[in-house]
């Protein structure tokens, strides 16, 4: 079980491999993409991040797709139902933050 | 460019890993971080710094974290599984000594700075040496793995290399070997998709798989009909050609490429560690005819049968051998070896790191001894804590136990630190050595290092830690009066210092006679002018060159080299000085005959263009070069040799000049004369560090070479030159690769580097070892004169001077000075042999070593005497006895 504060990084991961499998460097150009350039996963934080996320139980090691040259095979990584639950509890967490936080100002 | 990896630095810092996440996630973040790169360059054309600084932050940041993380979890594995008292106790007794540390700051940093010394130098050196010869070589059953060759002494050749008739006998006869090949590297030009490159091969039997016990990834191996001389053009790529050349494609089999002019169908892919030796690119099978005699060239392997000794292997190989001695009389003087592979591979290399190996074992053992001393000196100020520990019921293994935990916890951390260090600096002496070894050499970290580690750290724990750990509860216990404890703690004391003081002078002087050598041989005239000399191979194909249109070829290439700007001269030779041996024999006119047994040493043949004298810088003792007429035709022929030639082959003559040779070891009927034209200095050929044998020069118009090395004579940036050179090369002929491209200074600079690196490796520890040896005389000084402040002070009080105190004290010192230095110089003496196998420019017992580093011993010692002595001289001895 990952405990809360929910770091940031553990949150774009888990938006990236929402809508599909990826490996480590696609993940790495998802997640650069969806904040904007703001979030560079570098290699060692990467893996980190997805071993802990792997051992939380909130994402799997997948099987490469078929068409995947074998000698390229690289780790794919695949969002588990208990990590598409807890992404949602995050993201409706952030969004009452952010509400609260444009009322707070008016 | 398919040979490019840009991010290859980054496997130095996944060093920095655990090794359990290394292996896990080490590959793909590797594989991150290369596709990083390319995205990077390919958006800016260059990684910069910033991408550098963030990548290096994040593999450190990530390295601490998962150090950290791991320590936690070894420490929670452990107490969960005896959560009992022991483990409540030791937590407890980890936590009061982390306390006691951290308010006396300057006392442990010290201990972890000092431990740190010691314990880096001996992480670099052990990780070099298990990589050399401790860990096992990346074979299957690697230990049955022979090097197999012939020798002959009489040639005064140590390898003589095989014929191959002499292995297909070995191999059909031997019943010690499972398996046995040759291994000859070769390398030529090839053509792959219709562009030119060099290619460098391995020529091997077809049985080479059953030796290194490899399978092809991809395909088949060799089978034996394809092994047969005029046999097929096959060939299996190695795995790193594969993912370079043919981006790892799966349909290479049954792909031809072109290899010296000859198809070669793919026929499989060896697998990645299947690297024997040298890098190359593919391997061929060799295709000999054990009925024909080619000369002695390639290596070769064997595998012993279970249970045999190489001894027994041997004395086979050579009853087999000499049973051929019949046919083949030559037989008589060559002599199979068998030897591991280790030995003939690296043998050089272990004197030199056995040797390293004890210098860092005696700079710990220093670091011990005054760490020793600082936590002797410390427990003596907490006898009162431990007093009062005693009497509030502490147990005395518990007050031990306390001691000994603070020394782990110091000894800990400053190993911990070491540790880093010694990873970090073995990583930059490798990275300049990787090339001089073969590429079965690795250097990971692996389980062995990091028992080693933990062993010397334990050990020095122990070792400085236990012995004031005991003295302190005893003391405690109130058994010993205080006079006694102190004088035997003196004793101690004293007895380290003398030994320190010993060490530190044999290391002096080992390290100072490899230094000494190390200048030496970089002063060393190597008989030619190495500054603005380069060098490169070029190779005629031959079904397209004749030996008419190679000699064509290269006069009109010379003289247009020689046109371009920035290009003085240039020549052709067969081999520049540090670049291969190439044996032929000779027989002098009217020289007296050899005698059965004597020796008849092999003659470096050398083929050249007659301006390669000028150009290399290699300077006449007597006569002169050839000219482009020398050669043409018989009767024409002509040689230069060089001064050892002259006293090995023409002794008997008054005048070099004008005698002939002939090649061969015997003198035929019609003997194919050479006259002598001119007699040169030695040029040191196989480095300045090694003998020179007997050698001549022959023009290139007597033996038209194909492949050769162009020699030129540069001003100015050798990169420009090289790119005019490419143009105009590839302007003649748009098929021919310039490769191996040297210039002569990297080449002796790199070839002196491992004997250079090592003298100063050797020359720091023992400076290191001296500045830890003036300290802990320093500190024992100190520390006697403090306790003698009384009895200093009632002698002065009774009108001794302060002359006599000064002296007084001084002379103790110097007492175990001496003594030390005594034991230093017989260490050094026994030292000083065990290396004189690495010294080639100095005298093993050179006076001037000894005498310098006695007498820089002595003075810094006195020095470090006289300064405690001093302040003793100079107490008030009124004010003194009051403080008393």
């Amino acid at each position: 079980m990952i405990a809360r504060p929910f770091k940031p990084q553990y949150f774009q991961i888990l938006l990236a491999l929402a809508s599909r499998e990826l490996h480590g460097y696609a993940i790495q150009r998802a997640v650069l993409e969806q904040t904007d350039d703001e979030m560079r996963l570098w290699p060692a934080m990467l893996y980190r991040s997805l071993t802990k996320l792997e051992e939380g139980g909130l994402i799997r090691a997948a099987e490469p797709p078929e068409d995947e040259p074998e000698d390229e095979r690289r780790q794919y990584y695949a969002l588990t139902d208990a990590g598409r639950e807890r992404l949602r509890e995050e993201a409706e967490t952030l969004a009452r933050w952010a509400r609260q936080a444009g009322a707070a100002e008016g | 460019m398919p040979r490019e990896r840009p991010g290859r630095w980054y496997r130095g810092l996944l060093a920095l890993f655990p090794p359990s996440v290394r292996k896990e996630r080490g590959p793909e973040m590797e594989r991150l971080f290369e596709a990083m790169c390319r995205e990077r360059l390919e958006e800016k054309g260059a990684l910069g710094v910033g991408f550098r600084v963030a990548a290096v932050w994040d593999a450190l940041g990530g390295a601490l974290v998962e150090w950290l993380s791991a320590a936690r979890d070894v420490i929670r594995s452990v107490t969960a599984k005896t959560m009992g008292e022991h483990m409540f106790a030791l937590w407890g007794d980890v936590r009061f000594a982390a306390r006691q540390l951290v308010q006396q700051p300057i006392y442990s940093l010290t201990i972890v700075f000092l431990m740190a010394v010691g314990i880096a130098g001996n992480a670099a050196v052990f990780r070099i040496v298990n990589g050399l010869f401790i860990r096992p070589l990346p074979f299957e059953e690697s230990e049955r793995l022979v090097d197999l060759n012939e020798t002959a002494p009489q040639w005064d050749l140590e390898i003589l290399g095989i014929a191959y008739r002499d292995f297909d006998r070995w191999r059909a006869e031997s019943r010690t070997f499972e398996a046995m090949t040759i291994v000859d590297f070769d390398g030529g030009n090839a053509m792959i998709d219709g562009s030119p490159l060099h290619l460098d091969y391995l020529r091997t039997t077809h049985d080479a798989d059953d030796v290194f016990r490899v399978e092809p990834v991809l395909g088949r191996f060799f089978e034996a009909p394809e092994d047969q001389p005029d046999g097929p053009g096959v060939g299996l790529l190695t795995y790193a050609f594969w993912q370079q050349q043919f981006a790892s494609d799966r349909d290479v089999l049954g792909r031809t490429v072109s290899i010296a002019g000859r198809p070669v169908e793919i026929i499989g892919v060896l697998p990645p560690e299947s690297r024997f030796v040298g890098e190359s690119d593919m391997w061929l099978p060799l295709q000999e005819d054990p009925t024909e005699f080619d000369g002695w060239s390639a290596g070769g392997v064997g595998r012993l049968a279970d249970g045999v000794t190489i001894e027994q292997a041997r004395e086979e190989l050579l009853a087999i051998h000499k049973g051929m001695v019949d046919e083949f009389d030559v037989n008589e003087i060559s002599f199979p070896t068998v030897s591991t592979l280790r030995d003939r591979f690296l043998g050089d290399y272990r004197l030199g790191s056995g040797f390293l190996m004890a210098a860092v074992a005696v700079v710990l053992l220093i670091v011990c001894a005054n760490i020793a001393g600082l936590v002797s000196a410390r427990s003596m100020g907490r006898s009162q804590e431990v007093a009062v520990r005693r009497a509030l019921g502490a147990p005395r293994g518990r007050i031990v136990r306390q001691l000994l935990t603070e020394s782990a916890v110091l000894a800990t951390v400053g190993a911990a630190a070491g540790l880093l260090l010694g990873v970090w600096g073995s990583g930059a002496i490798l990275s300049r050595l990787a090339e001089e070894f073969p590429r079965w050499v690795t250097f990971d970290l692996d389980a062995r290092f990091m028992t080693f580690a933990v062993g010397i750290t334990v050990a020095a724990a122990v070792l400085f830690g236990l012995a004031p750990a005991l003295q302190a509860s005893g003391r405690a216990l109130g058994g010993t009066s205080r006079t006694t404890g102190s004088l035997r703690r003196r004793r101690v004391m004293s007895m380290l210092v003398s030994g320190e003081v010993a060490l530190a002078l044999t290391l002096l002087v080992v390290g100072g006679l490899t230094v000494l050598d190390a200048r030496r041989l970089a002063d060393v005239d190597p008989g030619f002018e190495a500054d603005g000399l380069m060098g490169y191979r070029l190779s005629l194909p031959e079904g397209r060159y004749d030996s008419e249109a190679r000699l064509a070829f290269v006069d009109d290439y010379l003289s247009r080299l020689e046109a371009l700007p920035g290009i003085e001269s240039a020549a052709v030779a067969s081999s520049l000085p540090l670049s291969g041996h190439w044996g032929w024999f000779f027989v002098a006119e009217g020289a007296p005959p050899r005698g059965e047994d004597d020796s008849n040493p092999v003659v470096l043949n050398r083929v050249v263009s007659p301006s390669y004298f000028e150009t290399a810088g290699v300077e006449f003792v007597a006569g002169g070069p050839f000219d482009d007429f020398h050669g043409r035709e018989r009767g024409t022929r002509a040689v230069v040799v060089n001064e050892t030639f002259v006293r090995t082959h023409l002794s008997h003559v008054e005048n070099p000049i004008g005698a002939r040779v002939a090649p061969g070891t015997d003198l035929p009927d019609d003997p194919n004369w050479m006259t002598v034209v001119g007699v040169t200095r030695d040029v040191k050929h196989y480095g300045v560090d090694e003998e020179m044998r007997p050698g001549v020069y022959q023009p290139i118009r007597q033996f038209a070479l194909a492949g050769f090395q162009v020699a030129l004579r540069v001003r100015g940036e050798s990169s420009a030159i090289l790119s005019q050179v490419r143009a105009l090369t590839t302007e003649i002929d748009a098929e021919l690769p310039v490769f191996d491209v040297v210039t002569m200074n990297e080449e002796m600079d790199e070839a002196l580097w491992a004997r250079r690196a090592s003298s100063w490796l050797i020359a720091a520890f023992s400076a290191v070892a001296l500045l830890l040896a003036v300290a802990g005389l320093y500190g024992m000084i100190s520390y006697t004169v403090g306790q003698r402040t009384r009895e200093i002070s009632i002698r002065m009080a009774v009108g001794a001077q302060r002359e006599d105190v000064l002296r007084q004290v001084v002379r103790q010192g110097m007492v175990l000075v001496a003594f030390g230095t005594v034991v230093g110089l017989g260490l050094s003496l026994a030292g000083a042999r065990l290396v004189s196998g690495l010294l080639v420019g100095v005298e093993p017992r050179d006076p001037v070593v000894y005498g310098g580093v006695t007498l820089l011993v002595l003075v810094v010692a006195a020095t470090a005497n006289y300064l405690p002595a001093r302040r003793a001289a100079r107490l008030d001895p009124m004010e003194a006895l009051r403080r008393e």
